[in-house]
């Protein structure tokens, strides 16, 4: 009841403070691992996003934008893990790459990899430059069988 | 406007609201499908208008459960509105007379005033909001640009200078536009394209269909204060 409360609260008696300071702006960079112990991790950003987006696609988006809104979340569940790291959130995020993963939506596409890992990496300005901080790496977690199609 | 008409307003809006926000989920959450269905049927009763007092009262036990499921609000400010407004659909519905209802229906329009002027405040007090460091800042390392493209605006400080200053002036100044119908609904068409350009530029859009659902309150609030005396 009393969490029901907490999570309630803000929504009855919401702060509206809508971007009053820029603070630090996570990256989820994800590694596929061939093993538990391989050292050679590369990191790939997940769900870079696009080049260009066209005002039809924009529009499209005022309807229909569930890829672009759970990149959101998963903004939301990076800043939780770096004020306090909870198995939800770091879950939440795992979810989603492996997810990507099994419809092969990932950049990387190392078929050998039997892990993955995610880190945060947090860029933000100071004075006139900028830094980049790694807050948080997950557990490995072991990839599921993809399915290939035969084309 | 009659309270009655603008909380009808207010349920049709939310509803489509609501409609929007769970069929995205039908794609992401297989294992929610069930319970997103329910709630796309249950917006459909409120966008109807039929037995709308239960089907608030469900929407909001399903709203409760949907933010335990995710440790809170899945989009942040969109889905806070989205709860406020069916809760004061509920309080409206429950309130023992007229006047509770009034008191209900009223405390959904001051807090759509308070979030322009205090999203414009925070911002005035923000040097780096007033010299346009800020949004700069948004366009170049915030998780928002929906596209590198986007991004490159961020090398348009004159811009972005003039940009920052329509955004705190018009947060600042819309619930002073309150006083007379027709500066309010001026502030209110340019409000949600404010909404509109956000949800182009930066994806945002629930929030565009979540605070359009609390305009009707604030109509009716104009009314009640200036007109009807």
């Amino acid at each position: 009841m009393l969490k029901t409360i907490k999570l309630l609260l803000p929504a009855l008696l919401p702060s509206w403070r809508f971007f009053d300071t820029i603070g630090p702006s996570p990256r989820i960079q994800y590694a596929l691992l061939r093993s538990e112990n391989d050292s050679s991790q590369q990191w790939y950003e997940f769900r870079p996003r696009s080049k260009h987006v066209s005002f039809g696609q924009m529009l499209t988006r005022m309807v229909w934008n569930p890829n672009w809104n759970e990149s959101l979340f998963l903004t939301s569940c990076a800043e939780r893990l770096r004020e306090n790291a909870t198995f939800h959130s770091e879950n939440e995020i795992m979810r989603c790459i492996i997810a990507d993963f099994k419809a092969h939506l990932l950049s990387s596409n190392q078929e050998d990899a039997n892990f993955i890992q995610f880190r945060l990496l947090f860029i933000e300005r100071q004075k006139n430059k900028f830094e980049h901080n790694v807050t948080f790496y997950s557990q490995l977690k072991e990839l599921p069988k993809r399915e290939f199609s035969d084309s | 406007m009659t309270l009655e008409l603008a909380i009808r307003l207010t349920e049709i809006l939310l509803g489509i609201s609501l409609v929007q926000q769970s069929i995205e989920h039908l794609q992401l959450h297989k294992l929610l499908r069930v319970l997103y269905l329910f709630r796309i049927i249950l917006a459909l009763l409120l966008i109807i208008g039929l037995q709308v007092y239960w089907v608030s009262i469900f929407l909001l036990l399903l709203a409760v459960f949907i933010l335990h499921r995710f440790q809170g609000p899945y989009n942040g400010g969109a889905d806070r509105m989205s709860l406020l407004v069916l809760c004061c659909v509920c309080l409206y519905y429950f309130a023992p007379s007229k006047y509770w209802q009034e008191i209900a229906f009223a405390y959904l329009a001051i807090q759509l005033l308070l979030s322009y002027f205090i999203s414009g405040w925070v911002k005035l007090i923000n040097s780096d909001w007033r010299n346009g460091r800020a949004l700069r800042d948004v366009f170049q390392f915030s998780a928002y640009p929906v596209s590198e493209s986007i991004r490159t605006w961020s090398e348009s400080p004159r811009l972005l200078f003039l940009m920052s200053w329509s955004i705190i002036l018009f947060e600042l100044l819309l619930p002073m536009l309150i006083m007379s119908e027709i500066t309010l609904a001026i502030a209110l068409v340019i409000a949600a394209c404010f909404h509109f350009v956000n949800a182009c530029i930066f994806g945002l859009n629930r929030f565009f269909w979540a605070w359009i659902a609390a305009y009707p309150s604030v109509l009716w609030l104009q009314l009640r204060l200036f007109t009807n005396s």
